[in-house]
């Protein structure tokens, strides 16, 4: 049985704690809020025992295996290095952490007390993203991913996060380092970061602030994001991050040498581009029902999956939690390399810089 | 004004504070203190929605009215709020759709108001608006008469309904520093509250989840309370002497039935096509959805059932009599006008479309 715990007892916690509840031999033996109260309200929901408003005190009484950290980031290093020190794994949520050095610093006392750590990008595991890691892994591109583009757009229509952030003018969104950007986009450069072949990278950056935030005094939050990322195997990739464009997508390209796909994750489709072609009109005629044939399967395949209750709407942090649990009991590898976590708090330090300096290029050896 | 036979706790040189005071009820509570003549009104704000109309309404008057825009998740934003306060009206309420979003909202930001509250000496009442969703229907037999000693839901999980999680909670903390500190409070918990500038059709008619209106109440009395009536009882209740410590449900008089308000809807507002389902195969149908959910781990979410159901679709009668008797308050306006000047509202609304 794995004694699971909580620190962080907002609307995040309610998610993590309502997947920790599916996976077989996991309980949750405690939670710690600063504020006690929200501790309070949910051990009282989820009928968990003990609840706390200091986490020195949890982790010395609970004494958990694994230690959700699902505070605002500002706390992430803090709180992880005290867990990792008091013996606990520890399921950070996203971003990691506030920057690179504190990225590497958890890793390197993950590391040394043989404790494992992991981040909660957990839209890399939802159904579309495993069926396009299986292919890519299957050799489907014909070779390593020439480009890839991924688009990550945000709702200021979504009230349940653009309410709360434009309704408070302390909100701690705003006070991350980079912003409303940090709290999103590692989602976008996770994606691209798990198919870049090497970790020396160029990376070119430019944000700015949306006419419609402007218009509504909001000047000091840049909503606007496009990156382009270039390592030294010549693998690019373009990264959009927009609340204007609509509709609000979320999509992930790989392009290889042979083949490419197109994964939609509002849709949770996965297309596929194969170098197929057809002789004269037939080139025009026969392609676009074999792209029909492939949406109608990709709707039977997720029709499918939810008759078989695969399909909840947090399928990704489901699957990352479990996967996180057997590479602690089994000694699986981790679900997200410290590679990848760590190329990706470095892509992000240098788009956030790019964007506040104005500088159109930073290298990230 | 029905409170001539009513002793008041306050004069109305006392300085009084409205939380959540550019909201659709702040608002109107704010304009009713100016018609009852307060001369000091602190007006908390979270944004600054509303606020110009707010503004002008001020400046119209001859009262000294003081904007203050926090959050009542800051203690010291609270402490601010509240220093040399005479009367609170704590309306300020979440919207969020999740239980820790509506528990940080209500709970917590009352906890802070009422930390804040038991400190300043001049505090003669605190009035905390909660909502008639805090009784359970589910522990109550159809025809029943929900008055202020009818359950309050206690599985909250099951009832699923984050809304009201946070105010029972908010009521629980009301109470409790009323008890342990000796805080002198008021509790009203209104129906539906409906007039211009609320947009949506309420919930209790029916549900319009799946693309069709599916019609639910039927002939059940809907337990609505116009915005001017509403605001008059919670400022009574804010008032009135020798009310501490009570709660008050606060619906109107002549309360239309499901059936009829939708009809006038349609007539007044826009046809739109609906389906009637009776209320015990909405309540099987829900019984179903929560087996579901629970079968498939929550992949449906069990957003529909039978608490929900008994609590908003059951049909019961509702008792405003502790009110009226205790506060002397009686509805401003009756239905006929009171729906008249909603319908315009959402027909303006239809026709800006």
């Amino acid at each position: 049985m794995i004694r699971v715990g909580i620190i962080g007892c907002g609307k995040v916690a309610d998610k993590h704690a309502s997947q920790i509840l599916r996976v077989p031999d996991s309980e949750i033996v405690g939670v710690c809020d600063q504020e006690e109260l929200m501790a309070a309200q949910l051990a009282e929901r989820l009928r968990v025992r003990l609840h706390f408003g200091d986490s020195q005190n949890f982790l010395a009484t609970c004494r958990p295996d694994v230690v959700h950290i699902t505070t605002p980031p500002q706390s992430h290093y803090v709180l992880a290095k005290q867990c990792l020190e008091a013996g606990c794994h520890v399921y950070v949520e996203k971003p990691f952490t506030l920057n690179s050095e504190e990225a590497v610093e958890l890793i390197g006392i993950a590391n040394a007390s043989g404790r494992k750590i992991t981040v909660g990008n957990e839209t890399q595991f939802m159904p579309v993203a495993r069926d396009m890691r299986r292919l890519v892994q299957s050799g489907y591109l014909g070779g390593a991913p020439v480009h890839m583009e991924s688009v990550y757009c945000y709702e200021f229509t979504d009230e349940r996060y653009a309410k709360a952030l434009l309704g408070d003018k302390n909100h701690w969104v705003r006070r991350l380092p980079g912003g409303l950007l940090q709290n999103i986009i590692s989602h976008g450069i996770g994606k691209i970061v798990e198919y870049l072949p090497d970790e020396q990278v160029s990376v070119f950056a430019t944000g700015f602030t949306s006419r419609f935030l402007e218009s509504i005094g909001e000047t000091g939050i840049v909503d606007e994001l496009r990156v382009i990322i270039h390592d030294s195997q010549d693998t690019t990739a373009y990264f959009s991050f927009s609340s204007q464009i609509g509709p609000a997508l979320h999509q992930f390209r790989v392009y290889g040498p042979k083949n490419s796909l197109i994964a939609d994750y509002d849709h949770q489709t996965l297309i596929v581009m194969p170098q197929k072609r057809y002789k004269s009109y037939m080139n025009q005629f026969i392609p676009p029902f074999s792209d029909a044939r492939q949406h109608f399967a990709n709707g039977c395949r997720n029709i499918k999956r939810f008759m078989r209750r695969e399909f909840h709407a947090e399928s990704g942090l489901y699957f990352l939690i479990k996967a996180f649990y057997s590479c602690l009991i089994e000694n699986r590898p981790l679900p997200i390399s410290y590679r990848d976590i760590l190329l990706t708090s470095r892509i992000m330090d240098s788009i956030f810089t790019q964007v506040k300096c104005g500088n159109w290029e930073t290298r990230v050896q | 004004m029905g409170t001539l036979k009513y002793n008041w706790i306050v004069d109305k040189s006392d300085l009084v504070l409205i939380t959540g005071a550019n909201g659709f009820v702040g608002s109107k509570v704010f304009e009713i203190l100016l018609e009852y003549g307060f001369m000091r009104i602190r007006c908390f704000v979270r944004s600054s929605r509303n606020l110009a109309e707010l503004r002008r309404i001020a400046e119209a008057s001859e009262a000294e009215v003081e904007f203050y825009q926090g959050n009542l998740l800051s203690r010291d934003d609270c402490r601010r709020a509240v220093k040399s306060v005479s009367l609170i009206f704590h309306l300020a309420a979440g919207t969020s759709k999740s239980f820790a979003g509506c528990f940080m909202d209500s709970a917590l930001a009352t906890r802070n108001l009422l930390a804040a509250a038991q400190e300043e000496t001049h505090l003669k009442r605190f009035l905390s608006v909660s909502s008639l969703a805090v009784h359970s229907g589910f522990q109550m037999r159809p025809g029943d008469v929900l008055d202020e000693t009818s359950p309050i839901e206690t599985n909250h999980m099951a009832r699923f309904d984050p809304y009201s999680y946070g105010k029972i909670k908010q009521d629980e903390l009301v109470v409790k520093y009323g008890k342990d500190h000796g805080l002198p409070y008021v509790i009203v918990r209104p129906g539906p509250i409906y007039g211009p500038g609320k947009r949506a059709l309420n919930g209790r008619v029916g549900i319009d989840s799946f693309g069709i209106f599916l019609h639910i109440g039927g002939s059940n009395r809907l337990p609505l309370i116009f915005i001017d009536n509403c605001a008059e009882a919670i400022v009574l209740a804010g008032i009135i002497e020798g009310i501490d410590g009570e709660v008050f449900i606060t619906v109107d008089d002549d309360l239309p039935t499901s059936r009829q308000f939708l009809r006038l809807y349609k007539k007044n507002v826009r046809r739109f096509f609906s389906i009637r389902v009776p209320y015990r195969t909405f309540y099987y149908l829900n019984r179903i959805w929560e087996k579901y959910s629970k079968w498939s781990e929550g992949q449906l979410p069990p957003v529909f059932n039978r608490r929900q159901c008994a609590t908003y679709y059951q049909k019961q009668t509702y008792s405003n009599k502790k009110l009226k008797d205790r506060t002397g308050w009686v509805p401003r306006v009756p239905f006929e006008e009171a729906s008249r000047q909603y319908f315009e509202f959402m027909r303006s609304g239809e026709e800006r479309k």
